[in-house]
């Protein structure tokens, strides 16, 4: 150990065993590379990718919006993923992040959603409950070290009250007005805060489209890892619309104008 | 080193902490915590202390990357360090000093703290490294000396309370503990100190001090110390050391506190501001010198800056 | 924004559990009666995720816990924290002593010393002899009783403030008065909103909103004050000798 005074209360940094005792945990080592001692390692990274997930309350309920890109890398790998996942028949989750992670959280709400059905005790989940739910596994998975490498957006509709929260592979939740996951959280939030806060209570259906659809737009834009066909998903009282993928109108003539935008002449 | 061999091995300290962790996980459902009659120690019901260890290949590389802010000052957790402690032996028992600051990185997270932790009535301990190391074991080393006490109905001695205390903490050890302290007490042999570290060191000695404002306390204590200082003498050493080692030290100062240990047990002598004790000095206290530690009374009318009065007027 | 720093090289994911949420708390105690107070902002880097995610929590009626850091981490251990005095009530039908609580806050702090919860903790009720009390925690368990504490983002621009206000440090009392030793609830709200508007103003990760409970003591004459004071809403359990309120302040959102 560091005996030195000033060092006295840090955290240990054995990395050389001067008196030969055992057990340290780290000693250095400077024997051959064991082949398979890289073998069972579970903490991964992404591999196909969704981008921004936004979503907004309005005076129906909720709005949600997600592109139908799955990246590979830098590679628009898949371009008709369905991101925006219906569990039951109050709650919309939207994905961002690692799509087979993705699938596999839909596959565990599925399940569950099965299970309480063929309990048929005259409880139904909501999105509150299928939030707290998704929010104990994520944080369960990231204390083991195995995190699902996802953002989500959960929103909903039930019993008249609206619910619109996140939940990432940190097990990090909160609860807003407006919600928008990777580049979004950056490019399109202000602008989704900026049109409702405030006005959650008097925003039309219309309007929401609006603002969902232009800020879509933004993002389409500036976020290299997305796409111009989309979803819309509506969670009212009446229960949920995932609409057909549509397709946003750009223009592109200004690119030619700012230097480092479109292709260059000179 | 070979991580897989590590990995399945079942007699690494690693491998014992996931096996105890694996055993607790599987009957957590009928946990005799739900009872909260652990007396806190709800880690504890199983008889060995059991606790969550990060599923990686290195957790002690994990745990340093996030908690050692001496590596990296940027580090988030920053776990609560203790600093200047001491004790000696001399005719009248066992007198033990120590500061009370806590630092946090460069932020002083705490200027009040009791770095003397009362397991018993005549068992003291002291606290440099990490504050919740020692707080906690020396907590739990006081229910061990407990149930000495009610299973040979008679007190533990020093020898074997900081035996218990080392052998406990080298079962620890490469895990990322950090703690220097001193068991002091009065049992059948005398005044007694034992030091002991989380590396497993455990010393018998008649004068110790621990911590980053130690060598200006060995200073201090040095000097002054004999075997027959009276008990005023030894108290106001004790004090003495621990304000040079907050004056000269920036980990260590606010305030000293001082205990005493004699036949029938500690006592607690008072808590002393130190800068008060720079300018003021300790106050009516037995073995006071009157006046303040500070050199700047000494040079009165003597240095550069406070010319003597003859020279001002040449 | 994306570290850009990172995206020139090619990646290594080396997943890191912890992030850090902002925010800061803080709690005084008084005589009979004590003050834990937390903004609501809760934010990641340099976004604010939301304007409202509450950071202090009622444990009992003599209890208030207030967390700090990773905000998962801080959610979870409320969580456990309020099972196990859910446990001690069903075991010894009463709820767990304050000094109870603040030590088995330390050992499940603890339990994970290998792992540790990314959490600042600070512990503030009434004790069993009616006083006032704060327990302030380090993510391992290291605890000690103040009378005041502020711990956060914020921490290092209101702990001295609350140093020279509470402990009059740096503050010469005038020929022949001395400072009070406790300060009476009103003045403690007013240094509470003070401490939070000034970390608002120089502190980024600070701001939307102020939740201050207070937890008053058996027969605190400061009740009906309480009880008229506009936004303040009473939040005590059953079991009412000890009263619990929230005070709701907007801070500034920018």
């Amino acid at each position: 150990m560091d005996h030195f005074p000033t060092n006295w209360g840090r955290p240990r940094n054995d990395l050389s065993d001067a008196y030969g005792t055992f057990p340290l945990a780290q000693r250095p080592y400077n024997g051959g590379k064991d082949m398979f001692a890289e073998g069972v390692k579970h903490t991964q990274q992404p591999i196909v990718t969704g981008t921004s997930v936004l979503a907004i309350k309005y005076k129906d309920g909720i709005m949600m919006a997600a592109d139908n890109l799955a990246s590979y890398g830098s590679l628009a790998r898949f371009k008709s993923i369905q991101r925006l996942h219906p569990v039951g028949k109050y709650t919309v989750i939207g994905a961002g992040g690692d799509m087979s992670d993705f699938q596999y959280i839909q596959s565990i709400l599925d399940d569950t959603i099965i299970e309480e059905f063929a309990a048929s005790d005259g409880h139904t989940l909501g999105p509150v409950e299928i939030h707290e739910y998704l929010s104990q596994i994520m944080y369960a998975r990231r204390s083991k070290i195995d995190p699902l490498w996802n953002s989500l957006i959960v929103g909903g509709v039930k019993d008249g009250k609206r619910f619109l929260a996140y939940v990432d592979l940190l097990g990090t939740t909160y609860s807003a007005s407006t919600i928008a996951t990777g580049y979004g959280a950056f490019i399109a939030q202000p602008l989704l805060r900026k049109a409702v806060e405030g006005n959650e209570n008097t925003l039309t259906e219309d309007a929401a489209m609006a603002i969902l659809e232009e800020s879509m737009r933004v993002l389409y834009y500036r976020d290299a890892r997305s796409l111009d066909k989309y979803q819309l998903a509506k969670i009212t009282a009446d229960g949920i619309t995932v609409s057909e993928s549509r397709h946003l109108q750009t223009s592109w003539s200004f690119a030619e104008g700012i230097r480092g935008y479109g292709a260059q002449t000179q | 080193m070979n991580s897989l061999a590590q990995r399945f091995s079942t007699t690494s300290p690693l491998a014992h902490f996931r096996k105890i962790q694996r055993l607790a996980d599987e009957d957590e459902d009928v946990s005799d915590a739900a009872w909260g009659s652990q007396a806190g120690f709800g880690s504890l019901t199983k008889g060995v202390p059991t606790f969550t260890v990060p599923n990686l290949p290195d957790p002690t590389a994990f745990l340093r990357l996030h908690t050692d802010d001496h590596a990296d000052p940027n580090c988030r957790i920053k776990i609560q360090h203790g600093t200047t402690t001491l004790a000696f032996r001399f005719q009248g028992g066992v007198i033990v000093a120590v500061d009370s600051r806590a630092t946090a990185g460069s932020y002083v997270a705490s200027g009040t703290v009791k770095k003397v932790i009362e397991i018993n009535p005549y068992l003291l301990g002291t606290m440099a490294g990490g504050a919740a190391d020692c707080q906690y074991w020396e907590t739990y080393l006081g229910i061990h000396c407990r149930l000495h006490e009610l299973r040979n109905r008679e007190r533990i001695s020093v020898s074997a309370a900081s035996k218990y205390l080392s052998n406990l903490v080298y079962g620890y050890k490469g895990m990322g503990l950090s703690m220097g302290t001193m068991i002091c007490g009065w049992d059948k042999t005398g005044p007694t100190i034992f030091y002991v570290d989380s590396d497993g060191t455990r010393l018998k000695g008649d004068l110790f001090s621990v911590g980053s404002g130690s060598t200006f306390a060995y200073g201090v204590l040095d000097q002054g110390y004999r075997w027959d200082l009276t008990d005023e003498e030894a108290q106001e050493l004790g004090r003495r050391s621990i304000y040079a080692a907050g004056h000269r030290d920036a980990f260590s100062g606010n305030t000293c506190n001082l205990y005493h240990v004699k036949e029938d047990g500690w006592r607690f002598i008072g808590n002393f501001d130190i800068s008060k004790m720079h300018y003021e000095g300790p106050g009516d206290v037995p073995g006071a010198p009157g006046g303040g530690y500070g050199y700047a009374l000494r040079v009165e009318g003597k240095s550069s800056a406070n010319p003597p009065v003859a020279e001002a007027a040449a | 924004m994306p570290d850009m720093n990172s995206l020139a090289h090619p990646q290594q994911h080396q997943f890191n559990p912890y992030t850090e949420n902002g925010g800061t708390i803080l709690a005084i105690a008084g005589e009979d009666f004590t003050v834990i107070a937390g903004d609501t902002r809760q934010s990641e880097g340099y976004s604010i995720q939301t304007r409202y995610a509450p950071k202090v929590f009622r444990l009992t009626d003599k209890a208030v816990l207030a967390v700090n850091g990773f905000a998962a981490d801080g959610n979870m251990f409320v969580k456990k924290v309020r099972q196990r005095l859910e446990w001690y009530r069903h075991a010894h039908a009463k709820d767990m002593p304050l000094r109870a609580i603040a030590r088995l806050i330390q050992t499940m702090l603890y339990a994970r010393r290998f792992f540790p919860f990314y959490v600042y903790n600070i512990l503030g009720g009434i004790e069993e002899d009616g006083s006032g009390a704060v327990y302030s925690f380090d993510p391992v368990g290291s605890y000690e009783r103040e009378a005041c504490r502020a711990a956060g983002a914020a921490q290092s621009l209101v702990q001295p403030f609350l140093d020279n206000q509470i402990y009059f440090k740096n503050q010469t009392p005038a020929q022949d008065t001395s400072h009070p030793v406790h300060l009476p609830l009103h003045s403690v709200l007013a240094l509470v909103i003070d401490s939070f508007t000034g970390a608002t103003e120089r502190h980024i990760e600070v701001g939307d909103g102020l939740e201050m409970y207070v937890v008053l003591a058996r027969g605190n004459p400061a009740l009906q004050s309480l009880q008229d004071l506009p936004g303040a809403e009473e939040v005590t359990g059953t079991q009412a000798e000890e009263r619990v309120f929230v005070i709701r302040r907007d801070l500034k959102k920018d």
